[in-house]
């Protein structure tokens, strides 16, 4: 190895042996280079001191122009050193610390080599006072440079070797033998100092690492410090939030309409907030920690509650929607639809549960009333209705006299309009029933085909008044499905009655049937205006006519295909409608085959 | 099928209005005979008097209502076999259980049309059992 190469990698064995607390090389040999640069002055101002002294010195020994041109040489090596510590200070970049070691070492070697000069002209002097001026100059820059290169010993051993050689051969060759004794004694003189730069060297060493070790402990700490700040920091902002949300979901329970009960998995009540209080008339003292099962609950019903809260407890899934009848505490009984929501913590265990109930009982006896009303209803009107449509008919009938051609006109229309107020009345009912899942249907498998052909038997008479006329095309197929017969005679009355009013006179209203694999489907095509597109979105519901003057031309609520939809769905189909190649449209139902 | 065509009909119902038609109807356009009974309480005796061929009771009547006076009717030997027919505005299925269970012979629902009413009652009256007429 190189002594330049070695002054720069001093710092590698030492690394290997003890990785734990040695820093980066890089950061090492930077620390290294700092510390001998900062003594560099130092170095320069005694260099300088002991040039010029040296100067005054032998100023008038045997060769005086020797000694000048030597502090010339001496005092430029001294500048350039000078100018390589001026450079080093100006450079803040420490990742070239490798480069500014080896100019240092050349330095080093450079300065050595000044006093190496110095000692060659030992031999050439006479006077012994000059000779032992030498010597000591030469001792003390020895002894001085372990100092100023202690943090690098390859570095003092560049800068003795200089120093040490030459003046070891002069000595050696020297015909004096007191001076041959004193050749021996140099190099050991030598290797004695390095070794003590050595020494010295590895005490540095230690040092920077013990230095490094505390600066990056230190950094650590402030870094956590610095987390534990921002976590803390986080935790409060996280808790402020928590505390918002909290009395934001305190201020719903508090002012919510539906009675909340906060209860524990035994039942019993740990909150109640003031709706609860009104709709059941006890106070959140006269409830809590007690099992408001047994204070809202009749007796009988106390069992059926007890099963569900233990199925919700078990599936830890929310109840919803139980209606039970609840007892207040004056004894009125109320209808309530209860949601048990367990609140279940993160190891699956049930903290709490959240009861919510509604008082239904205005809603029940509302739906209960509404039900009154359309059944009074439907008896109510019809029986005028059949006096009024009864005697208009025997009036028409011709059966109590003959009625003069204008009363007889009259008369139909009053008659037909009657007969249309009785469609809306059917038609309303019949809407009614359905959405209140009140509508009986009765479900029968029979053939689908036969139906098809009674509702073509059954609308004939009403094809003839528009002078139209239904034609099956195709074949109709036997498909069995499972129906309440009226219901799809209704279905196909009202699909043929749509498409004869729709029709142009003298058009062929076409019934076709289509096996679809899982489905048979049924089709009405006729030769219409067709349907507005804008209109398309809202057939099917009700008061649904694309022209209010065709109603009340030829007749029709505006509730059939409503009806129809709703019919269908009640047996398994489905309804629906595409514009007919050629102008018109195909009205179409689907149900389910069965085998 | 009865021996002979329908003739005699009795009918029980409390409304005025409809009375008057369903007479004009069974007499003008079915040339049948109609006893139309406005008090159900008199109903079975008036019955027993007029021997009809067929009954028929209004299902909705202040204080006896259709199917107690068919009750009625079945207990006493003079009517119990009386072929009865029913008048009803709204056909419930649990109405259509209980006329089941009466014994009907048909229902015809309100609003009806007079000039059908006489066919409609041929109708269940021919599809009557021969024994019963």
């Amino acid at each position: 190895m190189n002594p330049i190469a070695a002054a720069t990698e001093a710092v590698r064995p030492s690394a290997r042996a003890d990785s734990a607390v040695t820093p980066e090389p890089r950061l090492l040999v930077a620390d290294r280079a700092a510390q001998l640069y900062s003594q560099l002055p130092v170095g320069l101002a005694a260099s300088v001191a002991i040039i010029v002294v040296a100067v005054y010195a032998l100023r008038y020994s045997s060769h005086g122009w020797v000694v000048y041109g030597w502090a010339g040489m001496a005092l430029a090596i001294t500048a350039a050193r000078a100018g390589l510590w001026w450079g080093f200070q100006r450079s803040a970049n420490t990742g070239q610390a490798r480069r500014w070691m080896r100019r240092l070492a050349i330095g080093a070697l450079a300065n050595g080599t000044i006093w190496g000069v110095l000692a060659s002209m030992f031999f050439g002097l006479t006077g012994e006072h000059e000779q032992l001026f030498i010597l000591l100059v030469l001792a003390g820059v020895m002894v001085g440079g372990i100092s100023m290169y202690a943090a690098s010993w390859p570095m003092y051993a560049l800068y003795g070797a200089p120093i040490a050689l030459p003046f070891t051969y002069g000595l050696a060759t020297h015909e004096e033998h007191l001076l041959q004794a004193v050749a021996v004694l140099v190099p050991m003189f030598y290797a004695v100092s390095v070794g003590v730069a050595y020494r010295l060297n590895q005490l540095f060493l230690s040092g920077f690492r013990s230095q490094h070790a505390y600066r990056k402990l230190n950094a650590e700490y402030t870094a956590l410090n610095q987390r534990l700040a921002q976590q803390l920091e986080e935790l409060s902002v996280a808790r402020s939030q928590v505390e918002a949300s909290g009395r934001k979901l305190a201020l719903f329970v508090e002012r919510s309409p539906i009675a909340v009960f906060e209860l524990d998995p035994q039942g019993r009540a740990l909150h109640v907030n003031p709706a609860a209080e009104n709709i059941f008339g006890y106070g959140e003292n006269e409830l809590s920690g007690r099992v408001i099962a047994e204070y809202l609950f009749p007796p009988e019903r106390r069992l059926e509650v007890a099963v569900r809260w233990k199925a919700m407890l078990h599936t830890r899934q929310p109840a919803m929607l139980l209606r039970q009848r609840t007892r207040r505490r004056d004894g009125n009984e109320i209808v309530c639809e209860w949601s048990l929501t367990p609140l279940v913590n993160s190891e699956g265990r049930v903290i709490s549960v959240i009861a919510q109930g509604r008082d239904i009982t205005q809603q029940l006896e509302a739906e209960r009333l509404k039900q009154e009303f359309t059944s009074t209803l439907s008896h109510e009107l019809r029986t005028p209705l059949t006096s009024v449509i009864g005697a208009l008919q025997l009036v028409n009938s011709g059966v109590v006299g003959a009625p003069d051609a204008e009363t007889l006109e009259l008369t139909a229309i009053a008659e037909r309009n009657s007969q249309r107020l009785l469609e809306l009345i059917n038609d309303l009912l019949d809407l009614e029933k359905i959405e209140s899942g009140k509508l009986p249907v009765e479900l029968q498998v029979m053939p689908l085909d036969e139906l098809v052909r009674e509702a073509l038997v059954l609308n004939r008479a009403y094809g003839d008044r528009f002078k139209v006329c239904f034609e099956v095309t195709g074949e109709l197929l036997p498909a069995r499905v499972r129906v309440d017969r009226r219901r799809v005679l209704q279905v196909m009355t009202n699909l043929l009655s749509n498409a004869a009013k729709f029709s142009p006179e003298g058009a062929v209203v076409e019934v076709s049937m289509l096996d679809q694999g899982a489905q048979v489907r049924v089709g009405v095509h006729d030769r219409g205006p067709g349907i507005p597109a804008s209109f398309h979105a809202r057939i099917f519901s009700r008061f649904a006519q694309a022209d209010m003057s065709l109603t009340r031309q030829k007749g029709g609520t505006g509730l059939g295909l409503a009806i129809c939809k709703r019919l269908l769905e009640l047996m398994g189909g489905r309804i629906g409608f595409s514009e007919r190649a050629g102008g018109g449209t195909t009205f179409w139902f689907e149900l389910p085959k069965q085998a | 099928m009865p021996a002979l065509p329908l003739s005699r009909i009795c009918y029980v119902e409390d409304d005025e209005d409809i009375q008057r038609i369903v007479r004009l109807s069974l007499e003008r356009i079915g040339k049948m005979s109609v006893d139309v009974i406005a008090d159900p309480a008199e109903a079975i005796e008036r019955m027993i008097a007029f021997k009809p061929d067929l009954v028929i009771l209004d299902w909705m009547m202040p204080r006896v209502d259709g199917p107690t006076l068919c009750r009625k009717m079945r207990e006493r030997p003079e009517t119990r076999d009386l072929p009865v027919v029913f008048i009803t505005a709204k056909a419930s299925p649990r109405e259509l259980d209980e006329l089941r269970a009466l014994g009907a012979a048909g229902t015809i629902s309100k609003p009806f049309s007079p000039k059908d009413l006489p066919d409609q009652l041929r109708t269940i009256w021919n599809a009557l059992p021969a024994q019963r007429a």
